[in-house]
């Protein structure tokens, strides 16, 4: 038999490179199982979610996580949640049933009803979710929550009074779910502490299409601001659209959504002044410009702003194995806790022990935005506040 | 007053808009006794080749919405042909069929399109404002295309040659096969019909509300309920009942809130089936 010269080549090259393998090989795997919104109203935050988190992984496993002698990967494995708390359930039931000791879940929804299962079986949950002491407290020592979300007000709102001091009256718009109650009483509470006036909250059911209704009564509320709080997607949108269209000329602050698609359904003229909290569009920082620079590379134009927003808990989650020397989830939990990572959003630790009464929750500076000729332009960079 | 005002225009002008959709829904009901689960799919891919065509591809709106429409059409027909009509247009089986061709025109749409939500540009824009009273010029020009086209509905239906032959075909199958009518062709026109009424639809939602796979599901919901408040088949029942949901939402939606406004429509729509099992005008099939 005649081995074509290619062949040989190949198998030649394929020998050579496996006995040039270090000693520790990346044999082991530590799975972590990412529960998104992969389909449904907010997959665009989802599938952006997957891919940044699989390529984070993949310069994670290149670089390898050395514990003792052997050296680990970081396998992501996704599920579709579908933004369903019944889905987010049984997709826990089945990852618990497979043994994975690590979960990633988004919204508050698809994070809250998991959290008592995923402690009960001392599984480590990182959730990018709006949230309070129902999903990061003490008695759920192994939950975190790897973005600042609701707690963002309490760097937002110290701001807003300085950046904008004509606004004095807010008013607040959530999803009727569990990440908008969550997000209105938080940011409510914090309106006030900043010396605001709240004068209304009103609620809407999440993706729907008329946001007329809504609109109409927060118009006659006749607010400085409207804190969009926990919506998100096309819901932002078409809210802004429908505010605009009803006359409304004050100030709209929201955050969580991809940019330059939110501008895309509210329209560039009805966008227009949206301070976008919580949101880079792009590179300032040679760490910044590289990781926009993957996204457009890969997957073209446009950036999502999002990314940055899920970029750096890998790393942290990765540092704090490292740290622990071990895949035990109650050490890697501890190690969590005082692991300061400098990421592509700054210097970003697990704090706001003063508020939950664990250090549970991630703390970082705030990037603002504002939407300018129908662009996303950062505004400011706003520090994490002392004392919270 | 003037939100009174606000509240009632703006359910109106939403309530044109869901009727259009419904009265495709209707059509099918009344002729072929069907009820077709696809057609919050077509709504949703005409909004979607509207987009991609005049938007996306650059070749402007006036290529888009016929394109679209075709489209619609032939999908529908496609519908009829190899889905309806294999199962003999027995309701239960086309409805279960429906929910799964459903699903899987959704599903292919995120393939396909991607799942990020997308815009089509206002025809009109700008805010017209009267007094207090403000409303998108565009939403009143839906509003206004929606009325003209059932109009134009229920003139095709009531004058032509090819409406009285499908209403001939929905009032007795048997006699008018006797007086020389196609049933397979009357059917076929109304799968034509109701596509089309569904790419408008389509059209005007995206244009007001954006474009995205999940768009045609709730319009198909209130499609339901209406058809079923002004009775199955029944082309003024439908007008009717859409512009009543429109302004009950509007008033619940905004008074109480929108969560409340399923619940109400909801609660109309049972209080209705309980008086009248048939809807408002409908009638025996």
């Amino acid at each position: 038999m005649r081995l074509p010269r290619r062949d040989f080549l190949a198998a030649s090259t394929s020998v050579a490179a496996l006995g040039a393998r270090p000693a520790l090989a990346a044999d082991k795997e530590i799975v972590i199982a990412c529960s998104l919104p992969l389909s449904g109203p907010a997959a665009p935050t989802g599938i952006t979610t997957q891919r940044t988190v699989e390529h984070c992984c993949e310069l994670i496993s290149q670089e390898g996580i050395i514990i003792g002698g052997d050296r680990y990967k970081l396998t992501p494995k996704f599920y579709d949640n579908k933004y369903i708390p019944a889905e987010a359930v049984s997709v826990v039931e089945k990852v618990l049933a497979d043994g994975v000791k690590y979960l990633f879940v988004t919204g508050s929804g698809n994070s809250v009803p998991v959290v008592g299962k995923t402690t009960e079986a001392k599984v480590l949950q990182l959730s990018g979710a709006s949230g309070k002491e129902h999903l990061t407290a003490p008695r759920f020592p192994l939950s975190f929550r790897v973005q600042p979300t609701n707690e963002t007000a309490y760097a937002v709102y110290p701001w807003l009074k300085t950046a904008f001091p004509g606004v004095k009256k807010v008013a607040h718009m959530d999803p009727s779910d569990e990440a908008g109650f969550t997000e209105a009483e938080d940011r409510t509470m914090i309106a006030a502490k900043n010396g605001l006036t709240n004068i209304g909250k009103e609620f809407f059911k999440r993706g729907s299409t008329d946001m007329y209704p809504v609109a109409t009564r927060l118009v006659g509320m006749n607010p400085d601001i409207i804190d969009f709080g926990g919506t998100i997607g096309r819901d932002q949108g078409l809210a802004v659209k429908a505010l605009r269209e009803l006359g409304y000329k004050g100030q709209i602050l929201l955050g969580y959504s991809d940019a330059r698609s939110f501008v895309e359904i509210a329209g560039a003229d009805a966008a227009e002044g949206t301070i976008m909290f919580d949101t880079l569009v792009e590179g300032k920082t040679p760490e910044q410009t590289a990781v926009v620079d993957w996204w457009v590379g890969k997957y073209g134009q446009p950036f999502p702003s999002y990314v940055f927003l899920m970029w750096d808990w890998p790393f942290i989650f990765a540092d704090a194995i490292r740290k622990a020397q071990s895949i035990d989830t109650e050490k890697v939990a501890e190690a969590l806790r005082t692991t300061v990572h400098k990421g592509v959003l700054g210097e970003e630790r697990f704090g706001m022990k003063s508020v939950y009464g664990i250090d549970c929750s991630l703390t970082r500076q705030i990037p603002m935005s504002v939407i300018k000729g129908g662009k996303p332009v950062w505004l400011a960079t706003i520090d994490w506040p002392a004392g919270v | 007053m003037t939100l009174l005002v606000q509240i009632v225009l703006s359910g109106l002008v939403t309530g044109l808009i869901y009727m259009l959709i419904a009265l495709g829904v209707t059509l099918l009901f009344g002729i072929l006794r069907v009820v077709n689960f696809v057609h919050g799919e077509l709504v949703m891919l005409s909004a979607f080749l509207i987009w991609w065509i005049g938007i996306d591809q650059g070749l402007t709106l006036f290529v888009a919405i016929p394109l679209a429409i075709i489209a619609a059409a032939i999908v529908g027909v496609l519908c009829q042909k190899f889905l309806f009509k294999r199962l003999q247009y027995d309701m239960l089986n086309c409805f279960i069929v429906g929910i799964g061709a459903s699903f899987a025109i959704r599903s292919a749409s995120w393939a396909i399109f991607g799942p990020e939500p997308q815009a089509i540009p206002a025809m009109l824009p700008g805010v017209l404002r009267i007094g207090g009273v403000f409303m998108a010029k565009q939403r009143l020009l839906a509003a206004a295309i929606c009325a003209v086209l059932a109009l134009a509905l229920w003139a095709f239906l009531r004058f032509t040659r090819p409406g009285k032959a499908m209403r001939a075909v929905e009032q007795d199958r048997e006699a008018a096969v006797l007086m020389g009518i196609d049933p397979e062709s009357v059917y076929m026109s109304a799968f034509v019909i109701s596509a089309a009424l569904a790419a408008v639809g389509g059209l005007m939602l995206g244009t007001i509300f954006g474009v995205d796979p999940e768009m045609g599901a709730e319009p198909l919901l209130k499609s339901f309920i209406i058809v079923q408040i002004g009775g199955m088949g029944s082309i003024g029942g439908t007008v009717l009942a859409g512009l009543f949901i429109g302004v009950a939402d509007s008033i619940t939606g905004t008074l109480l809130g929108g969560e409340l406004a399923f619940i109400i429509d909801f609660a109309i729509l049972m209080l209705i089936l309980i008086a009248r099992p048939k809807g408002l005008f409908g009638y025996d099939a």
